[in-house]
């Protein structure tokens, strides 16, 4: 028997011969017992042994006998040689009994909680006292207590009595997740997992330690009671929180979501995910629109049948005559951002849409139309992790893409990363990369990018936030090619990269077709069943031209999609757009502010209440299907069928086979793709004393739109902070722990100040923290001057 | 055979800590020599005096310094194991703070040997004394070029580092004190990589216990044949025997090995007020019991361990009549729960357990049944534990039932303060003989 | 003819049968007569400990050992308001008797011995909903000495005290604390 693992990697490796329970194997040199044991169908019982975490033999679970050595050895922890003879417990007493009375001491502290207890029913500790336990306690002193439960943060609690102390999770924090914020107190039988006074477990990745814990003693708030594994059915999902693309399981009861774990995906997320993608999901129940909803002629929003709504949508948008336009959020999926591009071209005739309700740029669509849609060829996870340089340019990793953070952890721990970033200061994420930071002010990251010695064969990395900075992508397109360095685009939202592949925007059609390219339009015409002229050879307009547009009277109807305002480059604008257009149609799941302006509004079916696919960062598809099927929740791109069937076309996207073999039929496009952008960077021009460039990116956690009604979760989240550097700071006669305001024409935001080493001249604030909330109270883009002050209480 | 005092022999001169009595006897002599043989050279003459660890283990010493892979590129750490706290163990205390001079020239010859450059003498906590003497004597050796850069013009350069632990006994164990010393957690690595492949910060280093490294420059100073001449084949040379508990005279008697316990008891002036002896330890709680039977068994690695012990730290305990077999094992497993690290289960769990059962037959109200279960419960621990300390966790109560199974049966029905009052018992006891 | 021997036994049958004792109960008349045996599965009950606080924990063991999926429990935590010794308690307790064949597997199974059957037998009804019984219809009724949840533990008391019996009745303070929490909501 043979044993290699996926990788091809194995197959240069060296094989020994061993022999496990009189099963003679061959195994790649390094296999360590356990898991040769493991391909073997032999599960040989463990607590402190993790896959992906460095071996300890602290449970002692896994004691196995092995020919030639005196003592019974934990499995765990010690590889194959040639030659080896162990027996595990099927075979040997020596192994069973030591197994088993390690079991019973882990058992004699442990209370009696299981029928209370969240693990119960999937608990490790339980299924193997099953099998290596004994059916009577001869423990009769008595037990060790702990006041239960210790909150180690709002989201995470403890229960010390159910610990078995394998330190998975203070391994996970201090080896994978690099936030050692919980670690082992005291010693012997009082040794208990543990906080620092006032520093709670606020790590981003803390939900990982409840699902690698073996037994009971980390709990989440959130599930706390809520139900027990036999309820729950289970189905894998993929996050719809980022650009990341991990894999879910979706555990939900009586047609409720319960729990998000994380789904173990070696390509992509490992064994981990973040805890925005394992806990934020209570806005699934927050206002959700269930109607569809229509303006009577009072001017009053009214329930409405499905007929009847989609007959008036339809009639609204015939009405219009073309003079239309489609805004899309980044957060739907390939297949609903298909069916809007489609709709746009073939139903609206229009090319005006935009999925980027975001900062972005002419110049943006260039560099995603020519260097990332359709390419075939970008970075994975997998070459991060091999990788000796990653530059990162406008991209925070830990608040703007956890699992790229903890892959580049990985490669930094392997030895062999180096990471550099252009940012404006080292943040706490950076910090945990081992990252080396080129101090950079806002607007000039171009030229720094070029100014600084790349090695060949690196990867840049570059954030979304690029796009507010003019030049900056051109530049990043051009140093690339230079260095013969891939460059990968990290958008923050799910569905941007498969909005950018589906089409949904002014310039490209699917598959990265340039609109103006007249072979392209015939190919997707083909496929659409129309006719060439169908398709409008010009670009449209992009998503501030339509406001812009809207604004001044020349467009009679909107549709907005899966938007928020609060997200949008200008709120303001955004609103103002809207109050000028005749016509409004809003699909989505959630109530917001933009729903009561609808004329008509269309309830659509979040994540779970569907199936569909993501394309994440890497371009890698990740389909998911359906977990909850009884609300009757239709997709987008159901209901833009309805209202193409209402304007007497045949859409033909009823289901999501349909949207899929269309996909596939389109294929892949080998013309040529838009021009690669050349623009020219904007000097940053002199300032006064008192002015500051902003800088400002998302946190992962905030108050962002599908983070609602977690209120456990919201507790984890970084206190709101404006950073200055010690010269900026003492230039406005500012010191930490002052209030510092920042302010422009449109408004204010005040926070506390932290001063740190960083970038003079320019002012950090969170982008939309509870206290900061950049767009709605300013309207500014990162790069913009702004005013500061003195802030008063 | 005789007491041969090599390290105890200016021990009671005035200020025989200080640097000038010790090199008003030749002190410092052996590290001059020792710059002037090749690193390989030093190691090869401790190497054929046959020296074994006197931290309990037994490692022979100069095979250890051999095992630091050369010209790796790394640097090597030298770490000396001054962290006695094995109940019972007395012997690098007072050694360390009489002459602490032996300690440091043996640093500065191991650390030249093993090519270290930076050495660290961690010293359990609890001791300031001695730790002060240390460092005392460190710093007297800097002032005189015998530490630091290029001792005695042989280009070798050796900084040592005095390093106090917080008082965890775990820290004893080699891979533990290096944890501690990295400033965390003190407890026990995995094995391997070993120390001499991966010790401190990830590089080769020595871990020798104090002792052993204080006997190497009278070695280097005499030859290998002088210390061969002393001891047995298998276990040659001198050592510290800190005889304590019932005799007259408790104390440090250097002799060499081979000596048999009858012979250093009557050099403490055999048991105190002339009572019987019960039963003795020869080195440390974590080496099983002898009884007066065993009394003239030369005291040396090979001859132990053949009577079912082992010499451990060479630290012999004596007890009398009046002590409770119960009570003292009792005692010592509270010493080793208190002092399990909480690393591996059979250890935090099992002394645990064993503790809580044993207090019952304190107070008389063990159960007969329950004698069997603390015989399982140390099986369970003894080779199934992450260190050595499970180990010694899991001797002293089979050790005691070997000889002493009637009294633990008589504390399943009186509590073991009525059948041996402690105020008898006490050291310095007045009262009669039972 | 040769019928009428045969009528006149069958006839005397029939007269005999007059002066024999009936076995015809009284249903519902004397039912009280005909109690049922003392280990009938009847309908089901949810205990109290003896102060007062249920003894359900919500740990949803009955509906996982229920054959016939009749039982519906969700569990929730006793931090706001204490309705059990312990961390978590019986938030919804719901029987279906229509689905339930009273084979008795849930109270084998209940941890706490919460959940035991009584000798109730009518369990027949005109509306489905009327069937299947919450968690306020199958709680035992306060004996005198409890008090009524929620209301916290006797003091200086832990969970485990509950289960070693060592409660016996509920505690002044806590009868004090139900009026106080009484007041307060009448007083909203």
């Amino acid at each position: 028997m043979t044993l290699t693992s996926d990788n091809k990697a194995t197959n240069t490796q060296e094989l020994i011969t061993a022999t496990i329970d009189g099963i003679q194997m061959q195994v790649p040199k390094g296999t360590l017992i356990i898991r040769a044991a493991e391909k073997m169908g032999t599960f040989v019982p463990r607590f402190c042994d993790h896959p992906s975490l460095a071996p300890v033999a602290a449970c002692r679970m896994c004691l196995v006998e092995i020919e030639g050595m005196p003592k019974p050895q934990p499995s765990c922890a010690i590889p194959l040689t040639e030659g080896m003879v162990v027996k595990t417990q099927m075979t040997s007493k020596v192994a069973e009994d030591a197994q088993a009375g390690v079991m019973e001491f882990l058992l004699i502290n442990h209370p009696l909680d299981c029928p209370v207890c969240d693990k119960g029913g999937e608990c490790p500790l339980q299924n193997q006292a099953m099998t290596a336990g004994r059916t009577e306690s001869r423990f009769e002193i008595e037990k060790r207590t702990f006041p239960k439960p210790l909150e180690l943060s709002t989201e995470i609690l403890l229960d010390r009595e159910r610990c078995v102390e394998c330190a998975r999770c203070t391994r996970f924090s201090e080896e994978i997740a690099g936030d050692p914020f919980i670690e082992l107190l005291e010693r012997g039988a009082k040794q208990q997992v543990g906080i620092a006074t006032d520093e709670p477990f606020n790590s981003y990745f803390s939900g990982n330690t409840v699902q690698i814990c073996p037994v009971g003693a980390l709990t989440s708030s959130a599930y706390r009671f809520r139900s027990r594994p036999f309820d729950l059915v289970s189905v894998k999902t993929t996050c719809e929180h980022c650009a990341a693309g991990c894999s879910l399981r979706t555990d939900y009861r009586r047609e409720t979501v319960m729990r998000r774990l994380a789904w173990e995906d070696p390509e992509v997320n490992e064994d981990w995910n973040c805890d925005k993608g394992r806990f934020a999901f209570g806005y699934l129940k927050t206002n959700r629109l269930t109607q569809p909803k229509v303006r009577n002629l009072d001017g009053n929003q009214i329930d409405a049948l499905w007929p009847d709504a989609v007959d008036i949508a339809a009639a609204g948008l015939a009405n219009a005559q073309g003079k239309v336009a489609v805004l899309l959020g980044g957060r739907l999926t390939l297949e609903d951002a298909y069916a809007y591009s489609k709709f746009a071209r073939v139903a609206l005739g229009t090319n005006n849409i935009d999925f980027r309700n975001r900062d972005h740029s002419e110049e943006e669509q260039q560099f995603l139309g020519s260097a990332v849609a359709g390419n075939h060829n970008s970075v994975t996870y997998k070459e991060l992790e091999n990788a000796q340089n990653v530059i990162l340019v406008s991209f925070e990793p830990e608040e703007e893409s956890p699992i790229i953070f903890l892959r580049l952890r990985k490669a930094m721990q392997k030895g062999n990363l180096k990471v550099t970033a252009i940012a404006p200061y080292l943040s706490k994420g950076l910090e945990k990369l081992n990252a080396e930071v080129v101090a950079t002010k806002p607007g000039e990251e171009g030229k720094v990018l070029s100014g600084i010695d790349i090695v060949e064969n690196s990867i840049i990395l570059i954030g979304e936030r690029a796009a507010a900075i003019p030049g900056l992508l051109s530049v990043a397109l051009e140093v690339s090619n230079k260095t013969q360095s891939k460059i990968s685009w990290i958008p923050r939202r799910a569905g941007e990269r498969g909005a950018l592949e589906a089409g949904a925007l002014p310039a490209l059609l699917p598959g990265a077709r340039p609109v103006a390219d007249a072979s392209a339009r015939s190919e997707v015409a083909k496929v659409w069943g129309v006719s060439n002229s169908k398709i409008p050879s010009e670009p449209g307009l992009d998503h501030s031209q339509i406001i812009k547009a809207a604004i001044n009277g020349e467009l009679k109807a909107l549709i907005i999609a899966g938007l928020d305002v609060l997200d949008a480059p200008d709120p303001k604008l955004f609103s103002e757009a809207i109050n000028a257009v005749d016509f409004v149609i809003t699909i989505g799941v959630q109530e917001n502010s933009l729903t009561r302006y609808a004329n008509v509004s269309l309830p659509v079916a979040p994540v779970t209440e569907k199936s569909g696919t993501f394309i994440n960062w890497e371009g890698r598809p990740r389909p998911f299907g359906k977990a909850i099927g009884s609300t009757n929740a239709l997709t987008d791109a159901r209901v833009l069928s309805m209202i193409a069937e209402s304007m007497d076309l045949d859409f033909g996207l009823q289901i999501i086979e349909d949207l899929r073999m269309e996909l596939s039929e389109l294929g892949i496009w080998n013309g040529s793709k838009l021009e690669k952008p050349q623009f020219e960077s904007k000097e940053i021009v002199d300032f006064k004393n008192d002015n500051v460039i902003l800088s400002t990116w998302h946190q992962l956690l905030d108050e962002g739109a599908m983070q609602v009604g977690e209120e456990h979760l919201a507790g984890t989240q970084k206190s709101s902070v404006a950073y200055l550097s010690e010269e900026t700071a003492k230039q406005n006669n500012l010191t930490t722990g002052d209030l510092v305001t920042v302010l422009n024409t449109r408004g204010s935001i005040t926070l506390p100040l932290e001063i740190i080493e960083m970038v003079n001249k320019v002012i950090w604030i969170p982008f939309n923290s509870k206290d900061s909330k950049v767009k709605q109270s300013l309207g500014a883009k990162e790069g913009d001057i702004m005013l500061i002050e003195k802030g008063k209480v | 055979m005789g007491l041969t005092p090599v390290l105890t022999a200016h021990w009671d001169e005035p200020k025989s800590f200080d640097i000038e009595n010790y090199q008003k006897h030749a002190g410092y002599v052996a590290l001059t020599n020792s710059l002037k043989m090749t690193p390989d050279e030093v190691i090869g003459v401790v190497k054929d005096s046959g020296l074994r660890g006197r931290g309990g283990a037994g490692f022979p010493t100069g095979l250890k310094w051999s095992f630091v892979p050369q010209n790796d590129g790394k640097p090597h750490y030298l770490v000396v194991n001054a962290d006695e706290s094995e109940p019972g163990a007395c012997k690098d205390i007072p050694l360390m703070l009489a002459n602490p001079h032996s300690l440091v020239e043996g640093v500065a010859i191991a650390a030249y040997a093993i090519r270290a450059n930076h050495a660290f003498i961690y010293i359990r906590g609890e001791v300031p004394h001695a730790i002060r003497r240390v460092m005392n004597a460190v710093e007297q050796a800097y002032a005189q070029g015998l530490l630091g850069k290029n001792i005695k013009n042989s280009g070798f350069d050796l900084d040592v580092v005095v390093h106090t632990g917080a008082g965890a006994y775990i820290c004893g164990e080699e891979t533990a004190l290096l944890d501690s010393l990295e400033g965390r957690r003190g407890q026990p690595r995995l094995k391997p990589p070993f120390p001499a492949v991966a010790g401190l910060y990830a590089s080769p280093t020595v871990v020798n216990n104090a002792e052993t490294l204080a006997s190497v420059p009278s070695i280097i100073l005499n030859g290998a044949d002088w210390f061969k001449s002393m001891g047995t084949e298998k276990s040659p040379g001198f050592k510290l025997f800190a005889v304590s508990g019932h005799v007259k005279r408790p104390g440090i008697y250097e002799a060499a090995l081979g000596t048999p316990m009858s012979e250093l008891l009557d050099y403490a002036g055999g048991m105190k007020q002339g009572r019987d002896l019960k039963f003795w330890i020869p080195g440390g709680s974590s080496v099983p019991m002898l009884t007066p039977e065993h009394i003239d068994i030369p005291m040396t690695y090979e001859d132990l361990a053949a009577a079912g012990t082992m010499l451990g730290t060479g630290t012999p305990m004596m007890f009398d009549k009046t002590t409770s077999v119960v009570k003292a094992v009792s005692r010592w497993l509270e010493f080793y729960k208190h002092e399990s690290c909480g690393k591996c289960t059979p250890c935090r769990e099992g002394t645990y357990w064993i503790t809580g059962v044993l207090e019952k037959f304190e107070h008389g109200v063990g159960k007969e049944h329950e004698l069997e279960l603390i015989n399982d419960i140390c099986g369970q621990i003894a080779g199934r534990s992450f260190c050595a300390l499970g180990d010694a966790a899991a001797t002293p109560f089979p050790g005691a039932m070997k000889y002493f199974a009637s009294e633990f049966e008589e504390a399943t029905r009186k509590p073991v303060d009525v059948s041996f009052p402690p105020e008898r018992t006490k050291i310095f006891s007045t009262v009669g003989v039972m | 003819m040769a019928e009428i021997p045969q009528m006149m036994r069958a006839f005397g049958t029939t007269f005999l049968s007059m002066f024999r004792k009936v076995t015809t109960e009284q249903y519902p008349e004397q039912k009280d007569q005909f109690p049922p045996q003392a280990r009938f599965h009847g309908r089901h009950q949810l205990n109290r400990h003896p102060d007062g606080l249920e003894k359900c924990v919500g740990c949803e063991l009955c509906a996982w050992a229920c054959p016939a999926d009749a039982i519906y429990v969700e569990g929730a935590s006793n931090d706001e308001e204490r309705f059990s010794p312990g961390e978590r308690y019986g938030r919804v307790y719901q029987i279906n008797y229509l689905r339930c064949i009273g084979c008795g597997l849930c109270i084998e199974a209940c941890p706490t011995r919460a959940l035991t059957m009584t000798n109730e037998y009518e369990l027949a009804d005109n509306s489905r909903t009327k069937l299947i019984y919450e968690k306020d219809d199958l709680l035992a009724p306060l004996q005198p000495g409890m008090a009524q949840p929620p209301h916290s533990m006797i003091d200086d008391f832990v969970a485990q005290d509950y289960y070693d019996g060592k409660v016996k009745a509920a505690s002044a303070e806590q009868f004090a604390e139900i009026e106080i929490l009484k007041q307060k909501k009448a007083q909203d």
